[in-house]
């Protein structure tokens, strides 16, 4: 029953793991003895590294690759929304949701690597600054949630079957809350920048 | 002459006191920014996703005209929620923003970028969905959906610039850049 169990709910229970190290790691206060050691790595990133060089010496070139990561970030927002929206049966009703959900995730994976990327660049132009801010932390908190959410969660769940063969309250509760968690990944990158 | 209306325009606005709350309350500012940032993940979001489909990036197998037809809403509530909240924010820093050369030219590729919509939408009506099932759309329709592209991401990167000095009014001293920048203070004192 366990091997029938582990092997139907495999990246749930990989996640339920993870959510387990994250707690684990808090309740030791392991977080509290790691932080301070990833400073200087912070402080790398901005003083030693080409990025953190670019980013603090050419304003243009930093606003410019901050563009590109609000587009990509409005990218991943429309893929997000078009996709949650269809599950919840608000646009495109008359498209299967599965079309959607397969055509958008190309995007969707690109506009995070690149939105990762860009986002690198735009932290280690103030890596000194942002590692003392915990909205920064929480917005990669969110980032993770997100992606794993996305990756072991949502996608194989609509890829496992068609999505008439799932119970709808699971398709809407889904769409709300990867609706709810990319609000908040975007939320909290703005709100970075008022810290 | 123009720069001079404009200018005195703002300073009449900036002396307003709901202007001035705008400004000075820091949860009203930020609350306004925030907003405006975010809907672009509604309104560029949408948009982004029908020029992708004209270009056959994304969904190829569903009609482009349906995409471009059912999207229409969610960008315009975008569109219509990111302009009031930028009227907002331009209405709380009216001299700053009259003043600024990226805040024109912001101006300037957002009219580009309606033009072009305006023409993108004609054109979708007068093809009539003969080649809707196709992967991509006719090349003046791609055409279209790059310039879209290009001319939005040029008027994010732009709003990104506002708040960098570069080329401020005090430390501008070229008289074609003073005059584009809108300094009529600089321009006159020379």
């Amino acid at each position: 029953m366990l091997n029938n169990l582990l092997s139907n709910y495999r990246s749930v229970a990989g996640l339920a793991l993870v959510l387990l190290a994250v707690v684990l790691l808090e309740v030791f206060e392991v977080r509290d003895k790691i932080y301070p050691s990833i400073f200087p790595f912070f402080e790398w990133l901005k003083y030693s590294s080409w990025i953190g060089y670019l980013g603090t010496t050419y304003g243009s070139v930093y606003a410019t690759v901050q563009a590109g990561h609000l587009v990509s970030m409005a990218v991943i927002g429309g893929t997000v929304l078009i996709t949650d929206l269809r599950l919840l049966g608000v646009v495109l009703r008359d498209v299967p949701s599965e079309t959607i959900t397969q055509g958008t995730y190309k995007c969707f994976k690109v506009s995070l690597i690149v939105v990762v990327a860009t986002g690198i660049f735009c932290a280690a132009g103030v890596a000194d600054k942002v590692y003392y801010m915990p909205v920064f932390w929480v917005k990669m908190l969110a980032l993770l949630v997100g992606s794993c959410f996305m990756f072991f969660i949502k996608q194989p769940l609509l890829n496992s079957r068609p999505h008439n063969e799932i119970e709808p309250w699971t398709l809407r509760i889904l769409a709300v809350a990867s609706i709810f968690v990319w609000f908040t990944v975007a939320a909290t990158g703005r709100w970075i920048g008022f810290s | 002459m123009i720069n001079e209306l404009l200018l005195e325009f703002a300073r009449s606005l900036e002396a307003q006191e709901y202007s001035q709350m705008l400004v000075s309350g820091y949860y009203s500012w930020n609350w306004l920014e925030a907003t405006h940032v975010l809907t672009l993940m509604v309104s560029i979001g949408s948009l982004f996703i029908i020029d992708f489909r004209m270009l056959g990036w994304m969904l190829p197998t569903v009609p482009a005209s349906k995409i471009a037809e059912r999207l229409h809403k969610p960008m315009i509530i975008g569109f219509v929620i990111m302009f009031i909240t930028g009227i907002a924010l331009v209405y709380a820093k009216p001299v700053e923003n009259v003043q600024s050369l990226w805040f024109r030219i912001k101006m300037l590729l957002l009219l580009l970028a309606f033009i072009n919509a305006w023409v993108f939408n004609a054109r979708l009506k007068a093809a009539d969905g003969s080649w809707d099932a196709d992967r991509v759309a006719p090349k003046p329709l791609r055409t279209g959906a790059i310039i879209s592209l290009c001319l939005w991401f040029g008027v994010v990167a732009m709003g990104r610039f506002i708040p960098y000095d570069w080329v401020d009014c005090p430390k501008v001293t070229n008289t074609t850049l003073l005059w584009a920048s809108g300094c009529v203070d600089q321009l006159n004192a020379l």
